[in-house]
């Protein structure tokens, strides 16, 4: 049988306890966590060592974002190198899942650890990630040859796999 | 000297009192209840937020005080003052050191609990002039709970009248020089701190402010210094209420086996203080602890539990006096 009142002693006891254990308050604008590496926030361009935006505009990211936040508006030049006008985001829509930055072929953009995102203005929650630049062109210490085209007739016949299956079992 | 002049000193003695430690309390409350909660409490207004009190005084003391239209007026006028002097009034009988008093009364202990029978008079008040079914509600409460108790704590606190033989809270002190009373009246010592808390509208008491049921309960329609005279006394009576449990159970402003002589003359009071903000800290543990009760499981508390219980514990420290008296003779 239990003794009446054991039950009120063990409240006090267990509030006792979590007083001794100390608050675990973070208090935020003047502490704040250290952000896991992983950490989604804002899309940021990313530039290579001389400053020079290594976006090529090739349109991948703004075909992949499933809220459409991205939009990527260039002009194509006599030479065939790309100008971008405007690389834009809305911040308001984007829902920071990150499937841009893995489609991105170049990795020329990343999701920042910028987490403070709150706005006076609503017209700020839409801008250019990039405005008025040339598109990057990936350096290439030779130029791109296309593959050998290899004469199918010369082409020593690889056997077929059905030989192989007794070895197999 | 002047008799007025005096009388009049130790007054503003007392309000100086009651209004530090309606300060100092509040702030030692929300600091409590925080860290009772893994929280903070205040950090920000001064060092750990020492000064957010003060703020909040002044705050209170420059606010707008809006009357709402329909109120009683007399009543909703008097009804802080009417809560307000009695808690005042409370501290003339507690005995600070032997000669540290405000006065010296033969009859203190009763003088006490009558002053204190008064608060609920001016919460009803409050409550009913407010012209708000959430006050009225509060204010009916507090005084269905604080009148019923009435009865637990006075016959909770008779047993150690019985073994002092006095009402003055000084000989009561005196009378615990070998042993404090809560060894010998630990049931009664837990008895009146029930109803002690029922009393102070503590909180698993405390239907009649119950937040989350009635706004503040008697306190709704008020705000700025009338709103800040009823949050004071009620913490003015936790003080009151917590020295009359050092007084009556753990002797006063004395230590165990320290002669009193090595302790003056700034020894006991700050012995007493001390250990009436513990009875203090052991009420806020139990607010931060427990839910609050139902008003019908209040009553059947009162009166079907604690008033025999106290009935039977008076009946048997009595006869225990009698049979010692007997013994000893």
């Amino acid at each position: 049988m239990k003794i009446w009142g054991t039950g009120l002693l063990n409240g006090l006891r267990i509030s006792m306890r979590n007083m001794r254990r100390g608050p675990i308050t973070m208090q935020y604008p003047f502490e704040k966590y250290e952000l896991p590496e992983r950490a989604r926030w804002t899309v940021v361009p990313l530039y290579d060592a001389d400053g020079v935006p290594v976006c090529t505009a090739c349109m991948t990211c703004v075909k992949t974002c499933p809220d459409h936040v991205l939009a990527l508006d260039f002009t194509t030049n006599e030479d065939r190198s790309k100008h971008i006008n405007h690389f834009s985001y809305q911040l308001g829509a984007c829902m920071m899942c990150g499937l841009c930055v893995e489609a991105c072929p170049f990795t020329a953009i990343a999701m920042s650890h910028d987490y403070e995102l709150a706005r006076t203005d609503p017209a700020t929650l839409e801008y250019d990630l990039l405005a008025d630049v040339a598109a990057y062109k990936p350096k290439r210490d030779k130029p791109a040859t296309p593959a050998p085209v290899t004469p199918t007739e010369s082409a020593p016949q690889s056997e077929p796999p059905a030989a192989q299956g007794g070895d197999a079992s | 000297m002047n008799m007025i002049l005096v009388a009049s000193l130790r007054v503003i003695a007392a309000l100086g009192l009651m209004l530090l430690n309606g300060v100092v309390l509040i702030y030692m409350l929300r600091k409590v209840l925080g860290h009772l909660h893994v929280r903070l409490g205040p950090m920000n207004v001064g060092w750990h937020g020492v000064l957010q009190t003060l703020n909040d005084v002044l705050k209170l003391l420059t606010k707008e005080d809006p009357t709402p239209t329909n109120v009683d007026k007399v009543l909703y006028f008097m009804a802080p003052a009417i809560v307000f002097v009695p808690s005042l009034a409370a501290y003339a009988a507690l005995p600070f050191s032997k000669t540290w008093a405000i006065s010296n009364l033969a009859t203190g202990l009763l003088f006490t609990f009558a002053i204190m029978s008064l608060v609920p008079l001016g919460v009803l008040m409050a409550g009913w002039s407010s012209s708000n079914k959430w006050s009225l509600l509060g204010g009916m409460r507090a005084v269905g709970q604080q009148i019923a108790y009435e009865v637990p704590l006075l016959l909770s606190a008779l047993p150690i009248v019985l073994m002092v033989g006095s009402l003055n809270l000084n000989d009561i002190v005196a009378a615990q020089d070998r042993v404090w009373f809560f060894i010998p009246q630990f049931p009664a010592l837990l008895l009146f701190f029930i109803a002690a808390l029922v009393e102070l509208n503590q909180t698993p008491f405390d239907m009649s402010e119950a937040e989350s049921e009635l706004v503040a309960g008697f306190a709704s329609e008020y705000s700025a210094m009338k709103f800040g005279l009823l949050f004071l006394s009620e913490f003015s009576n936790m003080f009151v209420m917590a020295a009359l449990i050092v007084t009556l159970f753990f002797g006063g402003w004395s230590l165990p086996f320290v002669p009193a002589e090595m302790l003056t003359p700034i020894g006991p009071p700050v012995i007493f203080m001390i250990k009436t903000y513990l009875i203090i800290f052991c009420f806020m543990w139990i607010r931060g602890t427990f839910p609050r009760v139902r008003v019908d499981q209040l009553q059947q508390l009162g009166w079907k539990v604690l008033l025999p219980a106290n009935l039977v514990w008076l009946f048997v420290t009595g006869l225990a006096v009698k049979v010692i008296e007997a013994v000893a003779r």
